[in-house]
């Protein structure tokens, strides 16, 4: 039982500090809260499904063995929702920056466009499936291989990012933006560019974050309709970490992690349900009690 | 009795210690100015006195009465007005409901009538700040000039007994400079009772409204007196121009 | 003299800020409305625009809360099932009268709504918008448990719900039982008219009283109306409750009327997303917009987009999802490229023509140099 709970919730939570770097990333640096970036999460997992076995079909006779072919999909998805989410971002949010309302009122429609797209263009379902089969036992808890895989390369990338962002000279960028973004514009910071960068990483942390999920945890099926869940999640972790901390983000992926497993452990029976209200009661629960977070420096004024 | 008492007033971010043990009074009827060089705690003090930051440690009294760490409108409603050193007017709202919004609602009276004596109250006020011919426009067309004097109006609108100005001059060329210390002065007639704190770093135009000042100098107070005083005093110089005087 | 001037510089202002719609053309739309079932009696139109009404109501509500306080939204549909769900349960369960249950759904609906703001309004950012996204999808989730699913009836949902104007009361009144139905739906778009123009004018009032100019003075800059004296909390706290006093009301009674309140129809993100929609039709900020974008969006739904299913091309299946994706589509575009919506861009060529004819000397005076700053820009 508690066995069971550290390890699943250690697993769900490598995920979410996936799930929420991105969002917390393009909110530091450019202050758009993207409520997009759940529906970037669901487009992920089933252009990656679809991607599957049309490489397949052509790397196939090639050769090319199938432990590559789910690899190959994972970074062409990422790479191509990067593109179309930095594009998205160039058409749609860059005209409107700074207008708190504009903004979230067309990332949700951005978000909800994306979901009619997918029930368009895939249906109801597509099946992700994972990449590497069979299972090992952990302290007596029977682990997928696709779960160690997703949680060992989710807090690889995370750590990838992170020193990427603290110490390449884009990073460095980004914080002086994040910072300032006059200042930064005077120092000679393309942010325009940047922030489409941003965008890209973001999205496609997001969509990486989606084939994981679905593949690992969410029993190999992508639905156009799971995008609101991974969007409360996230920013119910970036508000309790706190506002631009990754510190935080790390801190607060794990502990809301472990507080869906201990209450789903709790609840056996109704748990679902109470289980996906947990990142909306922290929320509130952190507003109530620190509205600037765990990690967050002094709530601005403004 | 002092109309502001502030006693050690401190405050810190994380290490940085932006106001440090500041004690001075302000008494009915007063001009007085605070000045000191950039990154001296001025906008930070003021900050601390209306409400917009709580100290780490001292008090603030107004009129007897301890009012530290109040929330920014309860201490607005006390009889403490300030503006703001970026001016911060109601884009949406045209200049004379800007002026509105301050002026307290009487509980009872009649809307109409409320209506009809506040819009005179400020139009009056518009015309004192010379801003009367500009009160249908959106406040986001007005020019940064009259932004500045339309903030002393809505500050003036919630009827303080301590008006606290950040800055007014910052930005205004000397013909808008003149313009307001006359209004800053006029006002001074009309109401000899209201106690007026200017923070400034333009000493020119507060030496001549001022009739004490206080310096500050990395958040310390280091001098409080006349203003001829001040001109004199070594330390003062010192901070302004340098040691190597 | 100045009394004489000061009246004109108050309504000349009042025209001038708050957008307001020249009280004829409301009084003739409201006219209009009145005559439409005998000059056009089509069952048809009727309910066209009797829905029309219910989502421009709906959407005012919501206008009065992002559009003039700033705050964020993106749940409406929360306030609006709360309303019908609670009519419904009590209505259906207990049995008891609508001029019962009304009042009671819209006192739950303020009460969610002063639960929810008290947390997020201390804080600026987007907090309100995820919460009330979040919270009606949940409210779904839970009224499915085993232990609710009685009361409230899952996916199905609750029904039936009392009629507000029952029948048996045209029957009483010696209609004929055919004559009694026409009657009902007649009595049924009468008193939808003349609750949606009452709600949109008390909205409208409220927008535009003291208390409305404040909550323009919060979304406008909230530290500033601090620094005024203003109590930010209360009223951003008042703006929620009176948005969600009238979504509920207008849920509960959109509850009796649809009979049957079920998740798809009151809780849905697609219940939360019409407001937006309507609202940016019409004109944010303006209340009375939404009833126009109301117009524009049931005119594009029925008359446009359901006739080009009927073009062999594109006819297929998914039909549904395409009309949801081109709204979506329509409303980024407006946002991006014409944020006042199409309501104001009316009342602004308006108020060209009225300003330049009404106000005096002085007021022309004002004016010119208004124009030429304009101009300079």
């Amino acid at each position: 039982m508690i066995e069971n709970i550290l390890i699943n919730g250690a697993i769900l939570g490598g995920l979410y500090a996936l799930l929420a770097f991105g969002f917390t990333l393009i909110y530091g640096v450019s202050g758009v809260v993207n409520l997009a970036h759940g529906a970037f999460f669901m487009i992920g997992a089933f252009i990656f499904s679809a991607l599957g076995p049309f490489l397949l079909s052509i790397l196939g006779p090639l050769g090319v063995t199938s432990t590559v072919i789910p690899l190959l999909a994972l970074i062409l998805a990422a790479i191509f929702v990067g593109i179309a989410g930095s594009i998205v971002y160039r058409l749609t949010i860059h005209p409107i920056l700074g207008d708190e309302v504009a903004i979230m009122v067309v990332t949700i429609s951005v978000a909800l466009i994306i979901q009619q797209l997918v029930l368009i263009g895939f249906g109801f379902s597509a099946p992700v499936t994972p990449f590497v089969s069979g299972s090992i036992k952990i302290i007596g808890v029977s682990v997928t291989y696709m779960k160690i895989l997703a949680f060992v390369l989710s807090l690889g990338l995370f750590v990838g990012l992170w020193a990427f962002i603290n110490y390449s000279k884009i990073g460095a960028a980004m914080r002086a933006v994040s910072q300032d973004h006059e200042v930064a514009m005077l120092m000679g910071v393309n942010t325009e560019t940047l922030y489409m960068l941003t965008m890209a990483i973001s999205t496609a942390f997001a969509t990486l974050a989606g084939v994981f999920f679905t593949s690992a945890l969410l029993a190999g099926q992508a639905v156009p309709h799971m995008w609101l869940e991974p969007l409360w999640a996230s920013f119910a972790i970036v508000v309790l970490g706190g506002l631009g901390s990754i510190k935080g983000t790390l801190v607060g992926a794990f502990i809301i992690a472990y507080v869906e497993h201990l209450v789903a452990a709790v609840f056996v029976s109704q748990g679902g349900v109470i289980v996906r209200a947990i990142p909306i009661a922290t929320m509130v629960l952190i507003l109530l009690v620190r509205p600037k977070g765990l990690f967050g420096k002094r709530i601005e004024m403004e | 009795m002092h109309l502001l008492e502030v006693n050690n007033l401190t405050k810190r971010f994380g290490g940085l210690i932006a106001v440090n043990n500041v004690s001075f009074n302000i008494n009915e009827g007063e001009i007085v100015g605070i000045i000191g060089p950039n990154g001296a705690g001025k906008t930070t003090l003021f900050n601390l006195i209306s409400g917009f930051l709580k100290p780490t440690s001292g008090t603030v009294k107004f009129k007897d009465e301890n009012i530290t760490g109040l929330a920014p409108h309860k201490i607005v409603n006390k009889g403490i007005a300030r503006t703001f050193q970026v001016v911060r007017p109601f884009r949406h709202l045209p200049v004379i409901a800007n002026v509105m919004i301050s002026m307290k609602s009487p509980r009872g009276a009649r809307k109409i009538e409320w209506l009809k004596t506040h819009e005179r109250k400020a139009l009056d006020l518009l015309e004192d700040v010379g801003l009367s011919e500009l009160m249908l426009e959106p406040a986001e067309n007005v020019g940064h000039g009259d932004l500045k004097r339309l903030e002393m109006a809505r500050a003036l609108a919630t009827e303080p007994d301590l008006l606290m100005l950040d800055e007014p001059f910052g930005g205004l060329n000397p013909l808008e400079t003149d313009f307001l210390t006359k209004s800053i002065l006029r006002m001074h007639l009309d109401e000899p009772s209201r106690g007026i704190v200017i923070v400034e770093h333009k000493l020119y135009a507060l030496m001549k409204i001022a009739q004490r000042v206080v310096v500050l100098h990395q958040g310390e107070k280091i001098a409080d007196g006349k203003p001829e005083e001040i001109a004199k005093n070594k330390r003062v110089i010192e901070v302004y121009m340098g040691k190597e005087m | 003299m100045i009394t004489a001037y000061l009246k004109r510089a108050y309504s000349s202002f009042a025209a001038h800020v708050f957008d307001v719609p020249p009280r004829l053309l409301a009084f003739l739309l409201f006219v209009l409305h009145l005559v439409l079932p005998v000059a056009k009696p089509d069952p048809f139109i009727q309910l066209t625009v009797f829905d029309i009404f219910f989502l421009a109501a709906f959407a005012a509500s919501w206008d009065l809360l992002v559009g003039r306080s700033g705050q964020i939204s993106l749940g409406h549909a929360l306030f609006f099932g709360i309303g019908g769900y609670t009519t419904g349960i009590l209505s259906v369960n207990l049995g008891l009268a609508p001029w019962i249950t009304i009042p009671l759904a819209v006192l739950v609906g303020v009460s969610a709504s002063l639960l929810i703001g008290l947390p997020c309004s201390r804080v600026k950012g987007p907090y309100l918008a995820l919460v009330t996204m979040a919270l009606p999808l949940i409210l779904v989730q839970l009224f499915k448990l085993d232990l609710l699913l009685p009361i409230t009836g899952g996916e199905a949902g609750v029904g039936i719900l009392l009629p507000i104007i029952p029948s048996a009361f045209f029957r009483m009144l010696g209609f004929g039982s055919r004559d009694a139905i026409r009657a009902v739906a007649l009595a049924t778009y009468y008193f939808a008219l003349f609750l949606v123009f009452a709600a949109s004018v008390i909205l409208y009032k409220i927008a535009n009283s003291k208390t409305g100019m404040v909550f323009v003075s919060i979304l406008d800059d909230e530290l500033a109306s601090k620094a005024c004296g203003i109590n930010v909390t209360r009223y951003k706290l008042m703006a929620l409750a009176i948005s969600s006093l009238f979504a509920a009301l207008i849920g509960a009674i959109r509850g009796h009327f649809a009979t049957i309140v079920s998740p798809g129809r009151f809780l849905d993100l697609t219940v939360s997303f019409a407001p937006v929609m309507v609202a940016f039709l019409g004109g944010i900020g303006t209340i009375y917009g939404p009833l126009i974008g109301a117009y524009i969006y049931y005119t594009l739904d029925r008359f446009v987009l359901q006739k080009m299913t009927q073009i062999p091309f594109l006819a297929f299946t998914d039909w549904e999802h395409v009309r949801f994706l081109i709204f979506a589509v329509i409303v980024i575009v407006l946002v991006i490229k014409w944020p006042r919506g199409i309501a104001r861009f009316v009342t602004d060529k308006l108020h060209d023509l009225e300003e330049a004819r009404d106000l005096d000397e002085r007021g022309k005076w004002i004016w010119k140099t208004y124009k030429k700053r304009k101009k300079k820009e």
